[in-house]
């Protein structure tokens, strides 16, 4: 029994034929539209290591790794992903009126192939099954608010798999409804064929056309649907997967790059043909533009974003629609070379703008490799460089960097004064340089920082020299917050203090003078070996250099952003510190902001909307009688959260932890 | 419309401060535009943009090049030009002989409206500017806090004690700006960039003279005591030990 005969005198592949023709021709025009504006991006090349990138692909994309981390919706996921990808050549099966499996019996493959879209309907059937359970059961909190869409699609290629099921087992039967061809290798088609059986003729070709032709109408109403929605991410996450970024997490781009593979000078930059940052959609770059068409609406960096949680006009999830919808709204304009009224900063807003810490969470919890935050910070560089428009107070932030090298406005010159009576090397040739950065220079609670790390370096025997006053500031506040010029200004000089030091090796107790020293100098000439003081701090105890005994005292600590999770380096301070940890529910790669990074510690915070008070509730919830952490910021923003929840539980560097319990 | 404003380098407030010998060390210096003076430079660039004409920026300074950064940070902000005036044994405390070498180089500018800070930050004397529309035959209007420029007139509006005075001058004036008057803008890093391009004119003066007084002594504020902090065991405790103390070690109650 099968659906292939003619209908109202029209034979069936006709009228297939011209279905086909609109539900391709119109997916094809809208691909090639969504194609057209992401090709209005910036050139970024992505087009090399193909090996490692086939082979990420394979891995996050088939694989489907960071997807299947959220166990339902991701498990889900991978079942109607991998099902469908069984069952697709049955489309084209069922489309040719059977020719492709009359093809695979030649060269006797049928049965197996058979079984495979079996298996294949089965699986997107469980799957959707158990989405639609969560959708329409579960509902979790993160839904509430989303477009009916998800529903509609799920029930759509419910129809796909049902209608497919039911053709299998028509094809079993014969017209007065008997089973005649049996076929095992299609077991839910034969579980089908046993509903089907016994209906009379005509009843049971009717069920057969209507099954075929619903069938045919929903793959074809898919393929028009996939570009205009959130399907897209159908197609738009190739792209995306196999064209993730090689540079280290968090690491920004400079204004210009010369050939050599180096940044362009501050005085040679061709300031005519510089473009400061993105207000315009076609000032990202393609691969920027791309990742519209590559988000599901999961929602996961949703989840993940301090600025979402503690209600901030900031919605990662939101930026990624802004860029596909502003995209498609302004399209017309767009590929016509003129500039919307409407800018996409408009767009974002500068509220959300200006609420990103940059912490990467939303980075790292996508599936997708969609990049949230250089949006943001692109729309910084524009905000400040060009159209100088920014919170308030970064501009005396900003003057106080260009004047004494650091945001508070301390005299320059004093900026060696916390290490006074310790003995130390100032400028002098040594093994490690320390680099204490502006918050251990100047800010009293992380002078105390500075000052023991320092005497646990004398203790063990490190051989370091500090810079003393020709410190400057490493720039991760002006970057982050825009101003790209000031920061390469800073890095620029650095970089020369640094090379005339003659330094290789670096330790530094913050997290972002770690970062930018040490991911993103490399572009101004700067290469050197920047290593953080929980990691050299682990390496001393373990080589017995530090003989730290036990606490006595339960804690739990807080992974900075820069070091748990951009930099992934998550062992080190547990191993510096050793013994029991009670930890946070949110920690490691997944640990969530303190509030400070972005320049957002210089930003003023409205008192209900302060991310550092929801990080310490989530450090009181353990239970622990202090929190360790490796960040200056953190540590204040910390500290300040903990008071203002009447806590009095203290926070300690994880140098001042060690310090405490070594044993002679 | 030609307007010049004058800038004095004043040591940033966050500079190494030393006396040595009743002598105030100045080698460790490090110098940035007078606060009021930007007020004035601001002034003068919206005037610019509002009807057009030249902003010309005068400043009189030692031979040392620290401060072109600064300066040319004021052509980025919308200055057209600068003007240093390097004077060997240049010192800030000297407003006449100071107002004397601006005159002379304001007379070849032939400005409609000379704008300047109500004072430096270093000195406090409050005086070169009025010295200098002296010396010029210019009518004067100090600490204003409000400018517009009508029909070729400047008016001015004063915050005196206890209320607000309003001024008319006809054209060319000398105008000493308040910390109110305008509030500085950032200058976007096109400008920056550009500025470079603009005119910087470095000019050797002689050193000058008028009736200045020598500085006859110098030192810093006493430094003060250590604090001391209460123990207690409760809050009332450590108030029962304050009150007692402030009765008899400090007296004051």
């Amino acid at each position: 029994m099968d659906p292939f005969h003619p209908y109202f005198g029209i034979e069936w592949y006709w009228l297939l034929g011209v279905w086909a023709a609109i539900a391709i021709g119109a997916h094809a025009w809208q691909v090639g539209y969504a194609v057209r504006l992401i090709r209005l991006g910036k050139p970024d090349d992505r087009f090399n290591a193909w090996p490692v990138r086939l082979r990420e692909f394979l891995r996050d994309w088939l694989g489907q790794r960071k997807v299947v981390e959220d166990r339902l919706a991701g498990g889900a996921h991978a079942l109607i992903f991998w099902g469908f990808l069984l069952l697709v050549s049955d489309v084209l099966d069922l489309g040719a009126g059977g020719m492709l499996a009359e093809f695979l019996e030649d060269i006797y493959l049928k049965d197996f192939w058979n079984l495979v879209v079996d298996i294949g309907y089965l699986m997107a059937g469980t799957g959707i099954t158990i989405a639609l359970y969560r959708r329409v059961v579960l509902r979790p909190a993160k839904l509430r608010g989303a477009s009916i869409e998800g529903e509609i699609i799920l029930l759509a290629i419910m129809g796909i798999v049902l209608t497919a099921f039911i053709l299998e087992g028509a094809a079993m039967l014969s017209p007065d409804g008997a089973v005649v061809e049996r076929n095992d290798w299609e077991p839910v088609g034969t579980l089908f064929a046993g509903f089907m059986a016994g209906m009379d003729s005509a009843t049971l070709q009717t069920v057969v056309d209507v099954s075929y032709w619903l069938h045919m109408l929903l793959i074809g109403g898919f393929l028009i649907e996939i570009p205009r929605s959130k399907h897209s991410h159908l197609l738009g996450t190739i792209p995306n997967v196999l064209f993730q970024d090689h540079a280290p997490l968090g690491k920004q781009q400079p204004l210009q790059m010369a050939p050599d593979g180096r940044a362009v000078s501050t005085d040679e930059l061709d300031v005519e043909n510089l473009v400061l940052g993105a207000s315009n959609y076609t000032d990202f770059s393609w691969r920027q533009l791309s990742d519209g068409w590559a988000c599901t609406a999961c929602a996961r960096c949703q989840d993940v974003c301090p600025a979402f949680a503690s209600g901030k006009g900031l919605n990662p999830m939101q930026i990624i629609f802004d860029i596909k919808d502003y995209g498609r709204e302004h399209g017309r304009q767009l590929l016509a070379g003129e500039t919307p009224d409407e800018s996409i900063i408009d767009r974002f807003t500068e509220e959300a703008v200006w609420a990103c810490t940059t912490c990467f969470a939303c980075v790292d919890a996508c599936p997708v490799h969609i990049e949230h935050v250089p949006k943001l910070t692109e729309a910084r560089r524009h905000l400040v460089m060009e159209a100088a428009k920014f919170p308030e107070e970064l501009q005396s932030v900003f003057e106080n960097l260009e004047r004494n090298s650091n945001p508070w406005g301390f005299g320059a010159h004093t900026r060696g004064d916390w290490a006074e009576g310790l003995d130390l090397k100032v400028g002098e040739p040594a093994e490690y340089l320390f680099y204490v950065g502006c918050a251990g220079s100047f800010d009293n609670r992380n002078k105390q920082v500075s000052r023991t790390l320092a005497q646990l370096m004398q203790q063990a025997g490190v051989d370091f020299s500090i810079l003393g006053e020709a410190e400057m500031c490493n720039g991760d506040l002006a970057r982050r917050s825009g101003n790209e010029f000031l920061f390469q200004t800073l890095a620029e000089m650095n970089v020369a203090t640094l090379q005339e030091a003659d330094v290789k090796k670096i330790v530094t107790a913050c997290p972002h003078c770690f970062h930018t020293l040490g991911k993103e100098y490399g572009d101004y000439g700067g290469d050197f070996e920047v290593i953080h003081h929980t990691q050299l701090l682990a390496e001393l105890r373990e080589q017995g250099k530090l003989q730290v005994g036990d606490r006595g005292t339960t804690m739990t600590y807080h992974d900075p952003c820069y070091m748990g999770r951009i930099d992934g380096s998550h062992d080190a301070p547990r191993q510096a510190l050793g013994g029991e940890i009670v930890e946070m529910h949110r920690c490691r790669d997944k640990t969530f902001c303190c509030g400070a990074g972005g320049a957002r510690m210089w930003v003023e915070e409205r008192a209900d909307q302060r991310v550092n008070l929801i990080r310490a509730q989530e450090a009181l919830d353990t239970g622990a009688d202090e929190v360790g952490t490796g960040c200056p910021f953190c540590m204040t923003m910390l500290t300040d959260g903990l008071k203002s929840l009447g806590s009095e539980m203290v926070v300690r560097d994880v140098s001042e932890i060690m310090a405490g319990q070594l044993e002679a | 419309m030609n307007i010049a404003v004058l800038v004095k380098m004043v040591p940033d407030t966050e500079s190494r401060l030393e006396v040595r010998d009743g002598v105030l060390e100045e080698s460790g210096f490090k110098y940035m535009i007078n606060p009021y003076d930007e007020f004035a430079v601001e002034q003068a660039v919206q005037f610019r943009e509002a009807g057009g004409g030249k902003v010309t920026l005068v400043a009189l300074f030692s031979e040392a090049t620290s401060i072109d950064t600064d300066l040319r940070k004021m052509l980025a902000i919308g200055c057209d030009e600068v003007l240093v005036l390097r004077q060997p044994g240049y010192r800030g405390d000297r407003p006449a002989a100071n107002a004397a070498a601006l005159a002379e180089a304001l007379e070849a500018l032939a400005p409609d409206i000379v704008l300047c800070g109500v004072q430096g930050i270093d000195y406090y004397q409050s005086a070169t500017g009025p010295m200098v529309a002296h010396k010029l035959g210019m009518p004067h209007i100090a600490s204003v806090t409000k400018l517009e420029l009508v029909d070729g007139k400047l008016k001015a509006w004063r915050q005196v004690e206890g209320g607000l005075q309003v001024v008319e001058t006809p054209l060319p004036a000398l105008v000493t700006c308040q910390k109110d008057l305008t509030k500085v803008r950032f200058p976007a890093l096109k400008d920056i960039m550009f500025s470079k391009r603009k005119p910087f004119e470095n000019r050797p003066v002689p050193a000058a003279a008028g009736p200045d007084l020598p500085c006859t002594a110098a030192s810093l504020p006493p430094a003060r005591g250590g604090g001391e902090i209460i123990d207690g065991e409760t809050p009332a405790a450590k108030v029962a030990t304050l009150l007692g103390k402030l009765r008899t070690e400090a007296k004051v109650l």
